[in-house]
C-alpha cells in the first residue's frame, strides 16, 4: 500500500510503484479534475501539487507520492459553490474555454500566487509558461490570474 | 473594446436589439463553474467497474504492402481479451464513403477502420487490441508482429505529381484525387492590357490542430443497445453513419458528445477507424471499450491540414486597380480524401477577399501522398486564400511605390455594392456571394489603432532594433447549411430546456444559447439548461464547425424560443382572461395588464409590486407550461406542454469580415521572431456575446501566430513524421502571444434573423499574411522574401544570412 | 539520414578486411549484439539490444555483406526491427591502404589503414517519432564504439601472433 494525503484527506492506494501518480489519481482514486494531455510533461494540463510544489503528474510513480500532501483542482476552493478567488477571477474574465487545460493552470496558478502574492505581468506569464492552453491564447487567463493576485473579486 | 453597429439590412440587428437585453452582453459562463473545479466530463473521465481498454497497432510504413500479421504473441499476454484486425471486421471494415462528393473529386478514396493489404501512411491503423488495462493493451500491441515489404513513398507535394512518383492508390494517374478549374471574368483578355504583372510562388506548409485533448472514444452495451461517449465535434451526424453501418436501430445508439477538449476541426471528422472499431469490439465482447489517444498517436492518427503550393500571378493597372488574378495550386490531400476537395475548394473562393477582383482564373489539383490524411483545421483553406491576396497586395504596393493600406483601399469592395456576388460557388454549393461588410471602416478602424505605432517602430529601428508592421485584411465564408435545429421547452418547475444536436469544445454554446433563449421567454439565465452533443435529447444536426454554431443554432433557439414564448402568451392569455397580446413575458411569470415594463417585479419569483393596478395579474411559466399539459380532459391548447422545435437553414453563407495587423521583432543574433504587439478590428455581425467573441478571436490569433512562427510537421523524404511531441511540434507558450488589441464594427447580416455572421476562425485567418508582412518590412535592410509559412527562427537567420 | 565517416586502423589492408569480415568479431564489437548466427554465406541473424535515451528496445533482424572487392570495398546492410520500431542501414564501405608512416628510427613503418563509411540510416515507427533528436548521436556512438572495439580486437590479434 502507498499511502498519501490527496485535498487534506488520508488516501492509501495498492498499486506498482511506478504507475503514473496521474493514473492512480484518476483510476484509483477518481479525482478526474487533473487531465492527460502529452503524457511526458510538456503541457501541464496535469499539475497538481506535492507539498506546495506544482509537478506534472503525468511524470512522478506513485511511490514518489509516499507520504506527501497532495492537491488537486478538486481541493482548490470548496467546490463549485464556493470558488478558490483564482477560480473566481477565470470566471469573471471568461478565462475558460473547452475546460481541459483550465485545472492544471488552476494548480499552477494558485502554486504561483502561494509563492509570490503580486506577481507582476511578466512573472505571470513566465509564471504559466508551463501550461499549454489552445482555446484561449492566455490573454484572460494572465488577466484573471492578475484579477485574483490583486484581490479583486469580480 | 468599442462597438459601432452599422445596420445594413437592419432586420438583423433589429431582431437583436428588439428581444432581450442579453444579447450582446457578457455575462459569465453557465458551464465555468465545474470546469474550474475538475468536475467536467470529458471521455477519458467516463469510467465503468468493468471497462476493457484498447489500444491501436499502427504502421511504421509510410508505404507498405502488409504480407502477413501474426496475432498470437499478443494473445498469449495475460489480460489481453481480443485482437481484432480487417479479417475479423469483414464488410464493417470499409472502405468508409467519402463524406463530401463533389464532381471535381475525380477519385475519391475513403479511409477504411482498419488497413488491407496496404498501409499508405504512418500510423494507419493495422489491428485492434483489447485487454483488461490500457498498459496490457500497450504491451500486447507492440507484440502484434505485422510483416511488412515496404514500398517507396510519396512524399511532398511536388514530388508526388513527379512522372516517376510511386502511386499512393492503385487507379490514381499521378496522385491527382481532384481537379478542379475556375474562371470568373476574362484573365488571359486583361492581361493583355496589364500595365504591371507581378509573379510568385507561395508555400503554406503542414500544421496540426492539437486540441489539449487528444481523441477518445468510449463504447458501453446498455441495455438492447449501446452508449457512445465520443469527442467529436459532430455527434448526431456521427451517429447517423454508425448506426447505419452497424446496422442498428438509431434508437439502440446513443452517442453523447460531452465536454470535448477542444476541436479546431479535427474532431469533426468521420468515421475515424476508432469511432468503428470500438463499438466493434464492445458489441463483440459485451463489456465497456476505452480508447484514448496518446498524444504521439495523435500526430499520426488524427488529420492534419495546411499544405498547399500556389503559383499566383496578378494583373495590375497604373494606378494600382487589381485587373484580374491567376492561380494555379496543389493542394496535399494526404493518404485519403474523406473531406473531398473543401479545404482547395475554401482556399479558391476566399482568396478574392475583400476586393473587386473581376477577372479570376483559379486551377488546382488535389493530391494524394503517403502522410496522414488531411482535413479540416480552424481557418480550413481560409489561410491560404488570403496569404496569397495580400502578399500580392504588398507586391503590388511595393512595385507602384504605393503604402500597403493606399493599394487595399483602392481595391476595397464599397458599402454599397453588397451584396457582392464573387462569381463562384462556394464549399457550401451556394453562390460565394459576401452578404454585408463595410471594408473601408474596418481600415479606418485598423488606422485608428495603429496611430502612434510608426512612431515607435521608428524609434525602435533608431535604437538598431529590428521591429517592423505588417497588416492583411479578409473576407471568409462563415454559417455554411443545410441546418441546425433546437428544441426549447418550459419544464414546469420553470426551468428552459435547450436542447441542440451540435457539440461543444468550448465555444460556450451553454451560455450563448442560454441568452438568446433567456430574452425571449423573459426567464433568468441561470433558468435555462442547454444540452448539447446527447443524441437521446437532439435527433437532428450536423455539428459544429465553419463558424456556424451562432449562425446556425443560435438563430434556431432564437426561432424555437419565439414559438415557445408565443404559446405561453396564448396559454397565459386564457388562464388570466386577456388577448395573447397583451401578455408579457418577464422575470419568469406571465403577466397581463399595466404598461409594458411597469411594476417589474423583483427577480424571477417576484408578485406584483406594491402601489400596481389591481388589474396586474401573473402566473409562473412554470404554472403556465403545467396547464399546457394536464393529467385529465382535453389538450386545449393544441400540442402538449410549452415546446417547440426549430430549424433554421440559410440560403447561404454569411461573410464577416476583418483586419489584422503586428508588430514583429526579430533578433539579430538568432532570428527568433517576437510578435510585440497585434491588433484586430472584426466583424461578425451581432455578437450575443462579446466576451466570448473576443475569446475566440484570442485563441484564434494564438493559433495563428503559432501557425505562422512555431508549429510545422516535418516529415523525412520516406514519410516519417519527425515531430510527434510538443517539444518538436512548439505550440505557442503564454510568454509567446502579446496582449491582443481587438475592436469590431457590426454590419448585420441580411440572411438570419439575429444578423449573426460567425467569429470561430476568425482570429487564425490573417496572421501568416500580416506575420510575412511585418518580417520584410523588420527585415527590410535584407530585402528578403518571405513566401513561405510557416517561418521558423532557422529559416528566418537563413534569410539573414544572405 | 546518411550517416558518413571514417575510421583509421593501424594495421594493412588485408587484415583490416579479414578482421571486418569475421562475424565472431562483428559480434563481438556491435555494440548490445546478443546474437550474430550465419543463415548463408555473409547473410546472418542479428539480435541488438539498444539502451540509449529512446531508442531503447530490442531489435532483430538480419545483417548482410554484398558487392564484395576484397580487400578494397563491400556493402553492408542491416535490416532490424523491434516493439519500437524498424531501423534500416544500407551503404558502402571503401577499405584505403595508407602511407606507412615514416619510422623516426629508421625500421620498416606501421601499415595502415583508413576505412571511408557512408550509410544510408533509414529509422521508423515510434522510435523515429520519439528518437529523431538523438538519433545522429546515437548512429555516431554506436559507429563510433563499433570501430573502437574492432580496433581493440586487432590490437588484441597483434599481440596474439
Amino acid at each position: 500500500m502507498i499511502s498519501f494525503t490527496v485535498n487534506g484527506r488520508p488516501a492509501a492506494v495498492a498499486v506498482p510503484d511506478a504507475k503514473p501518480l496521474l493514473d492512480t489519481l484518476r483510476d484509483d482514486l477518481g479525482l478526474t479534475g487533473a487531465k492527460e494531455c502529452c503524457g511526458k510533461g510538456e503541457c501541464g494540463s496535469c499539475t497538481v501539487l506535492m507539498d506546495g510544489e506544482p509537478v506534472c503528474a503525468c511524470l512522478v510513480f506513485t511511490a514518489q507520492a509516499r507520504g506527501v500532501e497532495i492537491i488537486t483542482v478538486e481541493g482548490i476552493g470548496g467546490g463549485p459553490e464556493q470558488l478558490d478567488p483564482i477560480q473566481a477571477a477565470f470566471v469573471a474574465e471568461g478565462a475558460a474555454q473547452c475546460g481541459y487545460c483550465t485545472p492544471g493552470f488552476i494548480v499552477a496558478a494558485r502554486a504561483l500566487l502561494d509563492k509570490n502574492p503580486h506577481p507582476t505581468a511578466a512573472e505571470i506569464r513566465r509564471g504559466l509558461a508551463g501550461n499549454l492552453c489552445r482555446c484561449t491564447g492566455y490573454q484572460k487567463i494572465l488577466q484573471a490570474v492578475a484579477k485574483a493576485a490583486e484581490g479583486r473579486a469580480d | 473594446m468599442s462597438v459601432d453597429v452599422r445596420e445594413r439590412r437592419g432586420e438583423g440587428a433589429e431582431a437583436a436589439r428588439s428581444r432581450g437585453a442579453l444579447i450582446g452582453q457578457s455575462p459569465r459562463r453557465l458551464e465555468d463553474a465545474r470546469l474550474l473545479t475538475g468536475r467536467g466530463l470529458f471521455v477519458d473521465d467516463v469510467q465503468r467497474p468493468d471497462m476493457l481498454h484498447a489500444a491501436v497497432v499502427r504502421s511504421p510504413h509510410a508505404h507498405a504492402r502488409i504480407q502477413g500479421i501474426d496475432v498470437s504473441a499478443a494473445l498469449a499476454l495475460p489480460g489481453v481479451v481480443a485482437v481484432y484486425t480487417a479479417a475479423d471486421l469483414g464488410h464493417l471494415n470499409g472502405p468508409f464513403s467519402v463524406l463530401i462528393p463533389h464532381d471535381d473529386l475525380q477519385h475519391g478514396r475513403g479511409l477504411s477502420a482498419l488497413a488491407v493489404e496496404k498501409v499508405r501512411h504512418v500510423g494507419e491503423a493495422v489491428a485492434l487490441v483489447v485487454a483488461s488495462d490500457r498498459y496490457i493493451a500497450e504491451d500486447a500491441a507492440d507484440m502484434v508482429a505485422v510483416e511488412y515489404e515496404p514500398l517507396p513513398a510519396a512524399v511532398g507535394l511536388e514530388a508526388a505529381v513527379a512522372p516517376d512518383a510511386p502511386l499512393v492508390h492503385d487507379g490514381v494517374p499521378s496522385n491527382v484525387a481532384g481537379h478542379y478549374v475556375r474562371n470568373v471574368g476574362d484573365y488571359e483578355a486583361v492581361r493583355r492590357q496589364a500595365h504591371l504583372i507581378l509573379k510568385e510562388r507561395f508555400r503554406v506548409d503542414r500544421g496540426a490542430a492539437s486540441p489539449m485533448e487528444t481523441r477518445g472514444v468510449v463504447a458501453i452495451p446498455e441495455g438492447r443497445g449501446l452508449t457512445m461517449y465520443v469527442s467529436t465535434q459532430a455527434p448526431v451526424a456521427l451517429r447517423a453513419w454508425l448506426a447505419a453501418w452497424f446496422d442498428l436501430p438509431e434508437m439502440e445508439l446513443r452517442l453523447i458528445a460531452p465536454d470535448v477538449g477542444g476541436g479546431f476541426g479535427p474532431k469533426v471528422m468521420m468515421m475515424y477507424p476508432e469511432e468503428v472499431l470500438v463499438p466493434f469490439a464492445a458489441m463483440r465482447l459485451k463489456r465497456p471499450v476505452k480508447w484514448i489517444e496518446d498524444r504521439r498517436e495523435h500526430f499520426v492518427a488524427t488529420t492534419h491540414e495546411r499544405e498547399q503550393v500556389h503559383d499566383v500571378e496578378v494583373v495590375v493597372g497604373a494606378d494600382g486597380t487589381l485587373l484580374g488574378l491567376k492561380t494555379n495550386f496543389l493542394y496535399d490531400s494526404g493518404a485519403y480524401s474523406p473531406y473531398g476537395i473543401q479545404i482547395p475548394i475554401i482556399s479558391a473562393t476566399t482568396l478574392p477577399g475583400p476586393y473587386r477582383l473581376r477577372n479570376y482564373s483559379v486551377e488546382f489539383r488535389a493530391v494524394y501522398t503517403n502522410t496522414p490524411t488531411v482535413a479540416v483545421y480552424r481557418g480550413a483553406g481560409r489561410p491560404h486564400g488570403v496569404f496569397v491576396m495580400e502578399r500580392m497586395m504588398d507586391r503590388i504596393a511595393e512595385a507602384l511605390g504605393l503604402a500597403p493600406m493606399e493599394v487595399r483601399r483602392r481595391n476595397f469592395i464599397q458599402p454599397d455594392q453588397f451584396p457582392w456576388d464573387t462569381g463562384l460557388i462556394y464549399q457550401d454549393w451556394a453562390p460565394c456571394k459576401y452578404d454585408s461588410g463595410d471594408y473601408p471602416a474596418l481600415a479606418d478602424r485598423l488606422e485608428r489603432m495603429l496611430v502612434g505605432v510608426a512612431d515607435e517602430v521608428a524609434q525602435a529601428r533608431a535604437a538598431g532594433r529590428l521591429v517592423g508592421v505588417g497588416m492583411g485584411f479578409y473576407v471568409e465564408g462563415a454559417g455554411p447549411g443545410p441546418y441546425e435545429g433546437v428544441r426549447v421547452r418550459v419544464e414546469p418547475s420553470g426551468k428552459v430546456q435547450v436542447a441542440t444536436g451540435v457539440g461543444t469544445q468550448g465555444q460556450s454554446h451553454f451560455t450563448t444559447l442560454a441568452q438568446v433563449v433567456a430574452g425571449e421567454l423573459g426567464v433568468a439565465l441561470d433558468q435555462v439548461h442547454v444540452v448539447t452533443g446527447d443524441t437521446a435529447a437532439m435527433g437532428w444536426g450536423i455539428g459544429t464547425f465553419a463558424s456556424r454554431a451562432a449562425v446556425l443554432v443560435g438563430n434556431a433557439a432564437y426561432l424555437a424560443a419565439q414559438a415557445v414564448a408565443e404559446k405561453a402568451r396564448t396559454v397565459a392569455a386564457a388562464l388570466l382572461e386577456c388577448t395573447p397580446s397583451e401578455v408579457e413575458l418577464r422575470g419568469g411569470r406571465a403577466w397581463v395588464g399595466g404598461p409594458a415594463g411597469a411594476g417589474e417585479p423583483a427577480g424571477a419569483g417576484g408578485s406584483a409590486p406594491a402601489g400596481a393596478r389591481e388589474t396586474v395579474r401573473s402566473l409562473p411559466l412554470g404554472e403556465v407550461a403545467r396547464r399546457a399539459n394536464p393529467l385529465r380532459g382535453t389538450l386545449a391548447f393544441g400540442e402538449p406542454g410549452l415546446e417547440a422545435t426549430k430549424f433554421f437553414s440559410p440560403q447561404q453563407s454569411t461573410f464577416p469580415s476583418g483586419a489584422h495587423a503586428a508588430v514583429v521583432e526579430v533578433d539579430r543574433g538568432t532570428g527568433f521572431a517576437k510578435v510585440l504587439r497585434y491588433f484586430v478590428v472584426h466583424d461578425c455581425g451581432t455578437m450575443i456575446n462579446p466576451m466570448v467573441v473576443e475569446g475566440q478571436i484570442h485563441g484564434g490569433v494564438a493559433q495563428g501566430l503559432g501557425g505562422a512562427l512555431l508549429e510545422k510537421l516535418v516529415f523525412d523524404e520516406e514519410g516519417q513524421l519527425l515531430t510527434t511531441t510538443f517539444a518538436d511540434y512548439l505550440l505557442p507558450l503564454a510568454t509567446d502571444i502579446p496582449a491582443i488589441e481587438t475592436d469590431h464594427i457590426t454590419t448585420t447580416s441580411p440572411l438570419n434573423p439575429l444578423g449573426i455572421k460567425g467569429a470561430g476562425e476568425a482570429g487564425v485567418i490573417p496572421c501568416h499574411a500580416v506575420v510575412a508582412a511585418a518580417l520584410e518590412d523588420a527585415l527590410r535592410e535584407w530585402q528578403v522574401r518571405i513566401s513561405e509559412m510557416p517561418i521558423n527562427p532557422c529559416r528566418i537567420w537563413e534569410l539573414m544570412q544572405r | 539520414m546518411q550517416v558518413a565517416g571514417e575510421f583509421v586502423f593501424q594495421a594493412g589492408r588485408d587484415a583490416v578486411w579479414q578482421l571486418l569480415n569475421d562475424p565472431e568479431v562483428l559480434g563481438r564489437c556491435l555494440p548490445g549484439c546478443e546474437q550474430l548466427v550465419p543463415v548463408a554465406e555473409d547473410r546472418y541473424a542479428a539480435k541488438v539490444r539498444v539502451g540509449l535515451a529512446a531508442v531503447k528496445g530490442t531489435y532483430e533482424g538480419s545483417l548482410a555483406v554484398t558487392d564484395k572487392q576484397a580487400p578494397a570495398a563491400m556493402t553492408l546492410r542491416i535490416d532490424m526491427k523491434g516493439t519500437t520500431g524498424f531501423v534500416a542501414i544500407a551503404g558502402r564501405m571503401l577499405f584505403e591502404a595508407g602511407e606507412p608512416d615514416a619510422p623516426a628510427g629508421g625500421e620498416g613503418g606501421v601499415a595502415s589503414t583508413r576505412v571511408a563509411y557512408d550509410w544510408d540510416v533509414k529509422v521508423g515507427g515510434p522510435v523515429a517519432m520519439v528518437g529523431q533528436r538523438v538519433l545522429g548521436g546515437v548512429a555516431k556512438w554506436i559507429i563510433g564504439e563499433f570501430f573502437a572495439a574492432a580496433k581493440a580486437e586487432l590490437a588484441a590479434r597483434g599481440s596474439a601472433v
